[in-house]
């Protein structure tokens, strides 16, 4: 049986993904936080509209198309998503 | 030495509990996460319910030197600690806590106003003893799925908690023996067990300055409820 992730979950793991994948000043495109964050394309626009408003994530202007980078906002919550993600953990529960 | 080790156990019960909650206080109002929120009044109460213990004993060592404890004040005590064992247990999705039906539930609440304080005390500890070990094979099970240390010290912890409880509420068949003491350095042991993945986590202050309030309160709550598939 297939688990489901909570919102804070595909939160945490399109800000993951978001981090891993910028790698320079570019940032990373929405196909490449698709595939690394599991989500489908109607589902992460709106989710990512959403994370830019609230600073956690930057749009970068691109040429080429929409490119997303993660703030220092962003890199704090993710730090602070995965230390109380491994806090429920330990309690058996996930976040 | 009943009395000093009970004075231990509260005054260790009382900081734990509060360090743990405030903990989870502060990741509910970083992430909004609803879990972090049941944890933080679980352990708030856990930490109060010790607390109040803790301060009827100095209040009988200071004052009133009777060298037992106000029964009311340990029941109230107990109380608010299974309250705090409640949300752990509610937090593994505890489906039912009274029986469904109408008749058995008036006629449930009947000894809670018939019986005295210490009868009050044992029903309580019977409730704190059956979340506990709720809680404790739910975490167990966690454990088994992910292998994860922490999981396992919690579950030891909640899992010494309840077999302390019940050697505490055995105690009362014997009540002069020596498993009163033994039931005190149990739930001590599991208060530090339940502290130690804790204590390896990075306890510092957060902050989101760039973040004005309006936009903290939105949090995540604007997106859709709907589940995806991982």
């Amino acid at each position: 049986m297939g688990t489901y992730r909570k919102q804070i979950e595909i939160v945490g793991d399109i800000l993951y993904a978001a981090e891993e994948l910028t790698i320079d000043q570019d940032g990373a495109s929405i196909t490449k936080l698709i595939q690394k964050a599991n989500i489908s394309h109607s589902r992460i626009s709106k989710i990512l509209s959403n994370l830019v408003s609230q600073g956690l994530l930057e749009q970068v202007d691109s040429k080429r198309a929409c490119r997303y980078k993660i703030s220092m906002t962003g890199k704090d919550f993710l730090r602070e998503y995965k230390t109380f993600s491994e806090f429920t953990d330990n309690f058996g529960l996930t976040i | 030495m009943e009395f000093l080790l009970e004075n231990i156990l509260n005054l260790v019960g009382f900081i734990i509990g509060i360090i743990i909650g405030v903990f989870a206080y502060v990741g509910y109002k970083n992430t909004g996460s609803p879990v972090l929120f049941r944890l933080t009044i679980a352990f708030i109460a856990i930490g109060i319910g010790f607390g109040i213990i803790w301060m009827g004993y100095v209040i009988d060592d200071v004052y009133l030197q009777e060298g037992k404890i106000n029964r009311g004040l340990q029941a109230l005590g107990l109380g608010i600690q299974t309250i705090g064992y409640f949300f752990i247990a509610f937090s593994h999705t505890i489906k039912s806590f009274f029986p469904k039906s109408r008749y058995f539930r008036s006629v449930g609440i009947l000894p809670l106003f018939a019986l005295s304080a210490m009868n009050i005390e044992h029903i309580i500890r019977s409730f704190s003893f059956i979340l506990l070990v709720y809680g404790a094979i739910e975490t167990f099970v966690s454990f088994l799925e992910g292998k994860q240390k922490g999981a396992l010290a919690v579950g030891t912890g909640l899992a010494l908690l309840a077999f302390g409880e019940f050697i505490a509420w055995y105690s009362l068949v014997f009540p002069e023996s020596i498993l009163y003491s033994v039931s005190i350095l149990l739930k001590i042991s599991g208060l530090i067990s339940l502290f130690l993945p804790i204590s390896r986590l990075p306890l510092r202050k957060i902050k989101f300055d760039d973040l004005d309030d309006d936009e903290e309160d939105m949090k995540f709550d604007d997106l859709d409820d709907e589940k995806f598939g991982r």
